[in-house]
């Protein structure tokens, strides 16, 4: 066999180490997570952990008995939905002047908000909010969240904007459409798919973000992340209804991770190779 | 249809400018085309005109309306980009009715104008397609089909013919050519492409770093550039230039000595100048019965294209080309001689490129 065979042989089995090797790192937690969410609550933190155990709801039957763990989904929902939602509606004209003017500040500016840390906007919403009556309402809720939704909508749909030719927009102008118009008619079919990516993306962001919700909601607006906190209790925490609420609590974006991976991938690398 | 006239233009980019002072009369139905080498600033001129880019100074008139400031969406020109530019996501014809469907003209109407213009860009069997499904020159048919529907003031063409294949260049420059004709509208066409500027235009602007070098007929730009740049610029292969002096009262080249043959009236304009530029079309070399009834020249290189043969040949430090008959079957190496045909050589002065003769 000859050096350069050699070579492919070993980088091919690399590969696969290290795709096994990644895949572990993240499903193992995930797997724990649903199998243990069917465990019997004794056999949950029992070690060594058992791999062949009976199957049983109780878990699942615990948490609906024992907590309003519906009304958590539809307050989760409502807020997902309404803060991906303004996302939308501000992020696509965002993203679009971003991309029409070629001035970049507004959407650095966004992302600088998204990679500060939540607690940094957390105080002053907190009064404010309290200022205004709004505490534990769903437009506080929907509004803070919007400050995770709207860079993900701006950064995604950027360079999908950026990979139309100008000269498409020029066209339009020239056919008699003004900016508003180009945008709805010709740029944002044009960009059908990033907006997708986006809107799941801040859905997924939005569904999974905990800290805004743990101190702005009360609890009849409790999201569901925020309402599984209470499951871990100071003396003692019920794992087996942790795990059920986890997987439950988790199942919508994978579901729709997994619905629309193929359009996730294409929509994320959109505008990255001019077609 | 209107006129468009081009006022004291200036168009600047920071301190860069583009476009010194540009004046500029196109008459209505006229057909003229922008042509100049790279960044002479005859696509931003077309953008100025069709409103896609603000002017520095200066005023544009499109018909009597003064356009300085008026979007590109109410000037009521239509323009075809060199890629095109059609709406990915619609069916053709769509992106024919696009235009009208803004400006609110009834459906029956434009179903009738969109359809003609179909037929007349044979372009039918495509209307219910998408873009992407169809190939460089029907995308480039759909484009001026765009155009035609509207019944604009005036066409703006933006190196339209650049992507396109050889002999589909050849094919849709003679289609655009009688489209201009049928439609009787002002036409602005921008090329690099000395040929394509040759074939269609009523007159060619000729620019060079955003300033207008000569406008006139094809013939005249041709037969008489105003100076060495334009000589240069127009004609394939482009003119030959040669350093030339006044010796012991001949023309005689400057590096080498050798004598050029002029008729009296180049000689008279070198008498006075004393030293130039000669330029010689390579079409316009007579190769002499003897060698040294000419300029003896050794050929370097030889072209048969058919028609007519080009030799490649070094004269005074300079590389030459002529065209001669394809019967002489010249050979690399063989020493001919050639004479400037009378009245074909264009003096230009040695400073400053302006035209002597």
């Amino acid at each position: 066999m000859t050096d350069a065979a050699n070579t492919d042989r070993w980088i091919r089995w690399l590969n696969l180490v290290q795709l096994v090797l990644a895949g572990v790192i993240i499903m193992a937690p995930t797997v724990w997570m649903v199998l243990s969410s069917f465990k019997p609550s004794f056999e949950v933190t029992a070690y060594p952990p058992t791999l062949i155990f009976t199957p049983t709801l109780d878990n699942y039957v615990e948490l609906t008995k024992t907590t309003p763990f519906m009304s958590y989904a539809v307050n989760s929902l409502i807020v997902t939905v309404g803060s991906t939602a303004l996302g939308l509606l501000f992020g696509i004209p965002a993203a679009f002047a971003v991309s029409w003017t070629r001035i970049s500040w507004p959407a650095i500016l966004t992302l600088a908000a998204r990679m500060a840390p939540g607690t940094l906007f957390l105080l002053p919403w907190y009064v404010m909010f309290r200022q205004v009556g709004m505490i534990g309402s769903y437009t506080a809720l929907i509004l803070s969240h919007a400050v995770i939704t709207l860079p993900i909508v701006i950064w995604v749909l950027l360079p999908s904007f950026d990979g139309i030719p100008r000269s498409v927009f020029e066209a339009a102008q020239v056919d008699g459409c003004g900016v508003t118009r180009i945008l709805w008619r010709i740029a944002l079919p044009l960009v059908a798919s990033g907006v997708a990516v986006s809107a799941i993306l801040a859905f997924v962001f939005s569904w999974n973000y905990f800290l805004f919700a743990l101190v702005l909601s009360n609890g009849d607006t409790k999201t569901l992340i925020a309402a599984a906190f209470n499951f871990i209790g100071e003396g003692s925490t019920q794992w087996g209804a942790l795990m059920a609420a986890a997987t439950l609590i988790a199942l919508p974006p994978l579901v729709l991770a997994a619905l629309v991976q193929r359009w996730l991938v294409s929509g994320l690398t959109l505008g990255a190779v001019k077609g | 249809m209107a006129s468009i006239s081009i006022r004291n233009l200036v168009k600047r980019y920071g301190n860069f400018t583009v476009i010194p002072d540009l004046n500029l009369e196109i008459a209505d139905h006229e057909f003229v085309v922008f042509v100049g080498p790279s960044g002479c600033g005859k696509s931003t001129l077309l953008r100025i005109i069709a409103g896609l880019e603000p002017i520095t100074s200066g005023d544009i008139y499109i018909g009597d309306k003064r356009v300085n400031g008026v979007q590109a969406a109410q000037r009521d020109i239509a323009m075809v980009f060199q890629d095109y530019a059609l709406y990915p996501h619609m069916r053709v014809y769509d992106n024919m009715s696009f235009a009208l469907e803004l400006r609110g003209t009834p459906k029956a109407e434009i179903d009738a104008r969109v359809k003609r213009a179909a037929a007349l860009l044979h372009i039918e069997p495509y209307l219910d397609r998408k873009p992407k499904e169809l190939s460089g020159g029907q995308r480039q048919r759909v484009a001026m089909g765009r155009a035609i529907v509207r019944n604009p003031k005036a066409f703006l063409f933006d190196e339209p013919l650049s992507n396109l294949d050889a002999k589909l260049r050849g094919q849709v420059r003679a289609e655009i050519k009688a489209l201009s004709q049928q439609l009787m509208t002002t036409m602005v066409f921008v090329t690099h492409d000395q040929i394509e500027a040759m074939t269609m235009a009523d007159r060619i602007v000729v620019l060079q770093s955003g300033t207008i070098q000569q406008y006139d007929t094809p013939e005249t730009v041709y037969e008489r550039p105003a100076n060495q740049f334009v000589a240069g610029f127009i004609g394939s292969p482009a003119m030959n230039f040669f350093p030339v002096a006044w010796r012991e009262e001949r023309a005689t080249l400057s590096q080498g000595g050798a004598v050029v043959p002029v008729d009296g009236e180049t000689a008279s304009h070198l008498r006075q100048a004393g030293s130039a530029v000669i330029g010689i079309r390579p079409e316009h070399f007579a190769v002499a019965a003897a060698t040294a009834d000419g300029i003896a020249i050794n050929v370097k290189l030889v072209e048969p294209l058919g028609s007519d043969t080009l030799i490649h040949f070094d004269l005074a430090g300079v590389s030459a080309i002529a065209r001669v008959d394809p019967s002489l079957r010249p050979k690399v190496g063989d020493r001919l001689g050639l004479r400037p045909q009378p009245g074909k050589t264009h003096l230009f002065d040695a400073a400053n490129g302006q035209v002597l003769r």
